[in-house]
């Protein structure tokens, strides 16, 4: 199968004379990564429209003698209440990828420029330590905590603020990365004697050179909110308020797996983010090229 | 520059204060699963979810009575520490046998006084108490494919004539003789070889607690036990004749069901919860289950192994309300006597029930099998307190026996150690509670050694 | 306004930081302590009672040679997946930053992987290693080859390779950053120099994207040592148990075994090991920037 797409991915007429060669190389080499990164995503779209008899008979055929079948998707669209648990996961996601970046790039301003305050050295190193927590150590603590004594679980926006509390020690760590490598001092130093204040010199300056960072947190954030399933799981305990995630693991049991419901679940729930990583994609590339000019 | 950064801030702005509305709209208001109005159920048989769903809203129409049913793929206890800790039990749960033990004495209401308990003999008690409501009834043998069988053999397939190992030997010759290379096929599954199969070595004996205690202590030679042997030896064969002989630890449970569902092989051990997986196949109709033969005359092969399988229990504690208390022994009670209830059980969810009361026949033929072995007192109880690491410790030696990668006597030494090294709280535990030794064999009807108490409360 | 003031500092760290640090603490702090007073008794994760019991549970982890084993094997597994993903996401990300014609389409296809959940991804790729390659193999063979997943050592690359697989296009995500971020008129001046690309790219570029490697290296080195989803659904253990990587000999410790406090003791010792490794990798990363 793979030979005749990698010959068709080649548009050898529109490359240059001089670089010919290199390029017809790059390309066979690109499109042969990138076959063997995405099949196993079109095995699970193949799948995704035939019925559980064919899916097992043979996974790798595009059709199965039960023919073509929609069925998966309105199944697995009703079984999980799609359009509530799709405005959840979508309300929550955007919410706390919009407040991780906000909260995260603050801090990592302050912590990247001040680094000898014992303040912003004790956090920086307490937010890497817990990067490595593993998760469950927290999962009992959190709802006997935030359960057991407060009882403000059931409610979005403690899943929110949930969020928030584990991802801003990664995006922290990013940004201030990014801070260091893209962000001259020089720049600042100016706006300051401007007569611009820390805060206004942070959002007008600083705060738009980190768009390219910007853009990489929002989609690895927005893709693990969306696709997490355990704290949400703990959190929600109504369902009203389910995620995707969660919401599909009803497809999953001890004794049966109903992989084809599985699959279109799948489908679905990733579209989005789908979306959103194309559109952040262009953004990340604008964003760079701006930099670019006025460093 | 300027006006990048406004776009930026009104956008987050703007973002922020929609999602703000929305989230303190959305998700404020009623604290769910913490309302005391409603009956929260937790089911734990994901194949049921749906037609779990569907009822509770029917449920709901025709009591007044407001019903939410969850699920989580989590393991039970996992999952159930997670509501404990957060004060927020469900009303209404539904466990593994093990985990009313576990869980009973702390959490579960006494329920000796309800109206179903002189009904069934599959009841938990603990210290005395009843504390799980058994949901159905779930057995083990070996399931055969008579279409596929008779095909070949060209005569009616009687399962009787199968009861020792001899005979059921000269049928998988003639399956071969006639056609069919590889008759059987054998689920890797830790859960299957170590949960399933490896238990009836306990199980099929007297008294399986004292049996434990012997092995814990290491008075017990697996090589010269009867029972071991005689079931190893009929594993041999399973082994032997596999489909996926050459594959054995990684064939898959999808696919070997379908090879059994249409009949390319003959016979798999298993138990009535594999209808659920097997219905999804183009299974053909002939399809039961019967005892695993052996070469014994201790009477195990004339019976399935199973009994209560799926227990609820309601919550004793102060963040469940006397009402919501209510409200599940009334839905207990209706799952029991209410013609919909019974036919939920039955047709719905094709589990077997195991109240006397509710005589509709299993819409399923494993399920009919089971009912009938059930209804004749030829089930042998399960053993529900192997400790909680058993099956994926041992799960792993046995696939190591399956992949022919250890022989038999290697597999017998590392079952002795492992018992003993064991943990025997949930062995002894089951021993307290329950004084009356478990007649396996003698009394399938009061076998389960938990249930005597109930039952005869 | 005097910058050195303590009032000062502490107005800009709590106006900055503030919101950060405070959700961080409620959230991951205040729990982790409450866990770690969970280690001290002997609590089964569901029983009314927590009884105190001391250190002994850090002695049942100390005793739990499982546990050391499977620790044994996730640094294994964590070394070689570490470093492969990390070659591979580099290369992806100079490969699609090098301005080839469609390498947005490119990066969307690597960055795939990732929007596949761990547990289906798990699913998919048992399909693949059990029933595809088990029949290429045996097509080109003429034998019944089994599956790579039913040997001990096989079961562990094929959770090498699909962890590589997923990991590098958001590996490579980072790194494109990085690239993006060194000043392409650096580059450009490097090599009107007379520098060749390949030198220009070794003593330019990848110096300039040190933060880059940090992370990466940080990010892949973490995830590998708590990976817990495509274990489940690729190898769940198997065979034998041979493939039961850390956390997962965690997580069946406290909830499958009901043993909560050796468990969290168990998660506890983890930490600490990832913990020292992260902290050792970033600092000697630092120190390189600022030499560098």
């Amino acid at each position: 199968m793979s030979s005749a797409t990698v010959s068709a991915g080649i548009p050898q007429a529109k490359v240059p004379m001089r670089t010919k060669v290199g390029h017809v190389v790059l390309y066979v080499v690109l499109v042969v990564l990138l076959l063997a990164f995405i099949s196993p995503f079109i095995i699970v779209i193949i799948n995704s429209f035939k019925n559980m008899s064919d899916i097992t008979s043979n996974p790798l055929s595009l059709t199965g003698e039960h023919g073509f079948t929609l069925e998966n998707f309105s199944g697995a669209m009703d079984a999980m209440n799609f359009w509530t648990v799709f405005g959840n996961s979508l309300i929550i996601t955007i919410s706390a990828t919009v407040l991780t970046i906000l909260f995260s790039a603050m801090a990592a301003y302050v912590i990247a420029r001040n680094p000898s305050w014992p303040a912003c050295a004790l956090l920086l190193t307490l937010m890497v330590a817990s990067m490595v927590i593993p998760f469950q150590v927290l999962m009992v603590p959190i709802v006997s905590v935030y359960g057991g004594i407060f009882g403000v679980l059931a409610h979005r926006v403690t899943l929110i603020l949930m969020h928030v509390g584990f991802s801003v020690s990664m995006a922290t760590f990013m940004f201030q990365g990014a801070i260091f490598t893209s962000v001259p001092a020089e720049i600042e130093e100016a706006a300051e004697i401007d007569g611009c204040s820390k805060w206004r010199t942070f959002w007008s300056i600083v705060f738009p050179l980190l768009k390219p960072m910007i853009a990489t947190v929002a989609v690895i954030d927005a893709m693990a909110f969306w696709n997490d399933y355990l704290l949400p799981s703990l959190v929600l305990t109504d369902k009203n308020l389910y995620t995707i995630p969660i919401a599909t693991q009803v497809f999953y049991g001890t004794y049966s797996t109903d992989i084809g419901l599985v699959m279109a679940a799948l489908l679905l729930a990733m579209l989005p983010i789908l979306i959103l990583y194309l559109f952040l994609q262009r953004y990340i590339i604008a964003g760079v090229a701006a930099g670019a000019v006025k460093g | 520059m300027n006006n990048s950064w406004k776009r930026i801030g009104t956008t987050a702005l703007a973002a922020l204060a929609a999602v703000g509305m929305l989230a303190s709209c959305g998700g404020g208001g009623d604290s769910a699963g913490g309302d005391s109005d409603t009956l929260t159920i937790f089911n734990s048989k994901s194949e049921i979810q749906s037609q779990f769903e569907e009822m509770a809203e029917k449920y709901t129409e025709e009591t007044g009575v407001k019903t939410e049913v969850y699920y989580s793929s989590d393991t039970i206890s996992a999952h159930l520490s997670t509501r404990y800790a957060s004060h927020n039990p469900y009303v209404l749960s539904m466990v593994d046998a093990k985990d009313i033990y576990s869980l009973g004495p702390d959490h579960a209401l006494d329920l000796s006084g309800e109206d179903w308990v002189s009904d069934t003999t599959q009841a938990i008690s603990v210290d005395g108490k009843v504390l799980g409501f058994p949901v159905s009834i779930e057995a083990r043998g070996l399931m055969y494919n008579a279409d596929a069988i008779e095909a070949i053999t060209g005569e009616e397939f009687n399962p009787e004539d199968y009861q020792t190992l001899d005979a059921f030997e000269d049928l998988i010759d003639e399956l071969k003789a006639g056609g069919m290379e590889t008759p059987t096929g054998v689920l890797k599954e830790d859960w299957s070889l170590a949960g399933h199969y490896l238990p009836q070595v306990y199980e099929e004996r007297e008294d399986p607690t004292a049996f434990l205690e012997d092995l814990h202590n290491g008075d017990v030679d697996l090589n010269s036990d009867a029972k071991f042997t005689s079931l190893m030896d009929t594993f041999d064969v399973l082994m032997e004749n596999n489909y996926a002989k050459d594959s054995a630890i990684s064939a898959e449970r999808e696919v070997t069901s379908q090879n059994f569902a249409e009949g390319k092989i003959a016979f798999l051990f298993g138990g009535n919860w594999d209808w659920a997986v097997i219905n999804q196949y183009d299974y053909t109709d002939g399809l039961g289950i019967m005892p695993v033969p052996q070469n014994t005359d201790d009477g195990s092969n004339t019976k399935l192994v199973g009994g209560g399988s799926k227990y609820f229990f309601i919550d004793s504690s102060s963040d469940v309300t006397d009402e919501q208390r209510q409200m599940a022994k009334d839905f207990l009670n209706w799952l029991v006597t209410d013609p919909e209830g019974q036919d939920f059980i039955v047709n719905t969810c094709s589990m077997v029930s195991p109240f006397a009361s509710n005589t509709l026949e299993p819409s399923d033929p494993l399920g009919a099998s089971v009912k009938q072995y059930s209804d004749a007192g030829n089930l042998i109880g399960n053993f529900n307190g192997l400790p909680d690491d058993h099956y994926s410790v041992l799960g792993a030696d046995f696939q190591k026996y399956l992949a022919g990668q250890s022989s038999r006597e290697e597999f017998a030494a590392a079952i002795e150690s492992y018992w003993a090294g064991a943990d025997m709280s949930n062995v002894e535990s089951l021993a307290n509670d329950t004084s009356s030794s478990s007649s396996t064999t003698d009394d399938a009807a009061a076998n389960d050694a938990a249930t005597d108490d109930g039952a005869t409360e | 306004m005097p910058k050195t003031k303590l009032s000062y500092k502490v107005g800009q760290f709590l106006m900055f930081a503030g919101p950060a640090a405070l959700l961080f603490a409620l959230v991951v702090i205040v729990p982790f302590f409450y866990g770690l007073y969970l280690t001290f008794t002997s609590w089964d994760g569901v029983s009314l009672q927590k009884p105190f019991v001391g250190l002994s549970n850090y002695s049942a982890v100390v005793a739990d040679t499982d546990f050391w084993g499977s620790l044994g094997i996730t640094v294994i597994y964590s070394v070689i997946t570490v470093v492969v993903t990390n070659v591979v996401a580099f290369l992806l990300a100079f490969l699609v930053t090098s301005g080839i014609k469609g390498q947005n389409i490119f990066r969307a296809g690597f960055f795939i992987p990732n929007l596949i959940g761990g547990i289906v991804l798990g699913y998919v790729w048992k399909f693949i290693f059990n029933r595809a390659f088990v029949s290429i193999a045996s097509g080109i063979t003429g034998a019944t080859v089994p599956s790579l997943l039913s040997t001990t050592n096989g079961a562990i690359f094929c959770l090498i390779f699909v962890s590589v697989w997923q990991y590098a296009g958001y590996m490579m995500l980072i790194y494109i950053a990085g690239f993006m971020s060194v000043d392409a008129s650096l580059k450009e001046a490097a090599l009107i120099d007379g520098c060749s690309p390949r030198q220009a790219m070794w003593h330019v570029t990848i110096p300039l994207m040190r933060s880059s490697f940090v992370t990466c290296i940080f990010l892949s080195t973490t995830r590998c040592f708590m990976v817990y989803d495509i274990n489940l659904s690729l190898t769940n253990g198997e065979p034998f148990g041979s493939s039961v990587l850390a956390a997962m000999h965690v997580y069946r410790k406290a909830f499958t075994e009901k043993n909560y406090g050796v468990g969290q003791a168990e998660a506890l010792v983890l930490f600490i090991i990832c913990a020292v490794i992260g902290l050792l990798q970033v600092y000697i990363g630092k120190k390189g920037e600022v030499e560098a």
